[in-house]
């Protein structure tokens, strides 16, 4: 089952299509919206983008056809995270999710972590409510443990606390936090000024914050304890790495 | 409170009104067509959630449409009526003020309809629909949607046994409840993994991914589904043919122009307001045929 060795630091041609799909469809459009759309131009555009940046995983996902044990890990992974968010839903902004979303990115790979933080965002939002923000935050988890897989894969991330917590902290503030904040005034107000968006990321900073620092907290209790739990799996069960 | 007969509907029917009423709540920004929008989802989360709804609406959006009406004049200074000056130099113009609060109309009636969304299209109906298209995808949805509740009944298992021990959240000082319980989370991961693998090889010995298998669904689409999919359709369609000719949207800056009122565009606010109105006739008429048997 072992296709290639772990050690191997090339990026997949899955990805570098993903990426290349990401930069030729978002000019695209914007193009598109721009002449089309109108008044409501700025949110569409940035709706469209968040569908067309998850679309490629989604359908390079599905055309190569799962085994059974990959869809079963990237479900339990999304699964502690929806518990995860909900155990802490009292406070707010405290939540494991991105910790748990960098973690199986680093272990699973980059489309595992996209999967696992998309999938969360969505069905978190079952419990939570759904809502326009649906889309964006499967968009930023996803995001968060696509980079972390692909800055694992070239060996600028390890699986060490220090390089983790660094990076988790900065990805969950101006990764998820400025786009949530992004997509929030694009939801909010009609027309997009960079007041507004100054005023929502000042007003948004704390909010951020205690995001952050909730990831940093998680990646440095959970981080190693849950990556030897799963790199366990995955030599006992000999699951294949892409 | 009876249950809402919309429901029960196949769930494409349940999408496609879903997709229409929120695609054109927020493509359509119109007096008229964000009045019947806000309208209508309004009536819907009451029909659907009785009196808890007219709470949430009341305390949550109403506020939340007078905020974001003010936020708008605020950072938009386009327009041509300017009403007054700010203390920094900035006019308020009244189109800023009447388009901040049609974009608030029109965010509050989305929330409103997402409100009701969440009610009738319930995950069930979702990996339905969306089980042909992405078959990888839902079926990891719907494990997901199981795992949740069945981790947390597998926590108060491994949380009983750790008691007999000695080791619950129960037992001793604060440092040591907090130790345990990661403890307990920790068991509780490793065997969901193992679990998880012990379930995917159960899968695939069943012959999961194989061609020519079949899934299970209680969903069947009878003739009162094509009626009323059929009759949505074609409202969907004239409220379309009313955007294609511009009659569906109206202009703000710089200043405000509105199309003019004629047939046709009675026409297409009256197939939109019997659009978003779909289930609430259903549910009344529903609710009369019970009454009068």
């Amino acid at each position: 089952m072992q296709e290639k060795p772990l050690s191997d630091n090339k990026l997949s041609r899955r990805t570098l299509v993903a990426i290349a799909l990401i930069v030729l469809v978002i000019p695209a459009t914007i193009l598109f919206g721009v002449f089309f759309l109108g008044d409501r131009r700025y949110y569409f555009i940035s709706l469209l983008i968040i569908f067309y940046t998850m679309l490629p995983f989604i359908m390079v996902f599905e055309k190569r056809k799962p085994q059974a044990r990959e869809l079963i890990v990237i479900a339990v992974l999304a699964a502690i995270a929806v518990a995860g968010r909900a155990a802490f839903f009292m406070l707010p902004q405290f939540k494991p999710v991105v910790a748990i979303v960098i973690i199986a990115g680093l272990c699973f790979g980059a489309e595992a972590g996209f999967l696992v933080g998309a999938v969360t965002g969505f069905v978190s939002n079952f419990f939570f409510g759904q809502g326009p923000w649906t889309p964006w935050q499967m968009f930023c988890f996803g995001i968060i443990g696509f980079l972390a897989g692909i800055l694992f894969k070239k060996g600028v991330l390890q699986k060490e606390k220090l390089p983790l917590c660094i990076f988790g902290g900065l990805a969950t503030f101006f990764v998820y936090g400025g786009i949530i904040d992004l997509g929030s005034v694009l939801m909010f107000t009609p027309k997009f000024s960079w007041q507004a968006l100054m005023a929502t990321y000042i007003s948004g900073f704390w909010f951020n914050i205690v995001h952050a620092a909730a990831t940093v907290f998680f990646l440095l209790v959970i981080s190693q304890p849950m990556i030897e739990k799963l790199d366990r799996i995955k030599i006992k069960y000999g699951l294949i790495e892409r | 409170m009876m249950k809402d007969a919309f429901s029960t509907f196949h769930p494409i029917v349940n999408f496609t009104y879903f997709a229409a009423v929120l695609l054109f709540s927020m493509f359509f920004m119109h007096p008229v067509f964000l009045g019947i929008s806000l309208l209508c989802s309004f009536c819907y989360s009451v029909v659907l959630k009785g009196k808890k709804a007219v709470r949430f609406n009341l305390l949550y959006l109403l506020p939340l449409l007078l905020f974001m009406a003010v936020l708008n004049p605020a950072f938009n200074h386009a327009g041509v009526t300017i009403l007054f000056y700010l203390k920094n130099g900035n006019p308020i113009t009244m189109e800023s003020i009447l388009y901040g609060l049609a974009t608030a109309c029109m965010f509050v009636a989305i929330i409103c309809w997402f409100s009701c969304y969440n009610v009738v299209m319930t995950s069930d109906k979702f990996i339905y629909l969306f089980g042909k298209i992405i078959p990888g995808l839902s079926l990891i949805l719907s494990m997901v949607l199981r795992f949740v509740p069945r981790y947390k009944a597998q926590i108060k298992v491994i949380s009983n046994a750790q008691k007999c021990i000695g080791r619950d959240v129960s037992n001793g000082n604060i440092l040591e409840r907090a130790k345990n319980g990661i403890t307990i989370l920790s068991i509780m991961t490793t065997w969901a993994l193992e679990n998880a693998i012990e379930t995917a090889d159960s899968m695939k010995s069943r012959g999961y991914g194989l061609p020519g298998r079949t899934s299970f669904s209680i969903f069947r689409l009878d003739n009162r589904d094509k009626a009323v999919f059929v009759s949505m359709l074609g409202l969907i369609a004239i409220v379309l043919a009313g955007a294609a000719v511009g009659q569906n949207s109206m202009r703000f800056f710089p200043s405000l122009k509105l199309p003019s009122l004629t047939a046709l565009s009675m026409g297409v606010y009256l197939a939109y307001l019997a659009l978003c109105l779909i289930p609430v006739i259903i549910d009344t008429v529903e609710e009369n045929k019970w009454k009068h048997m």
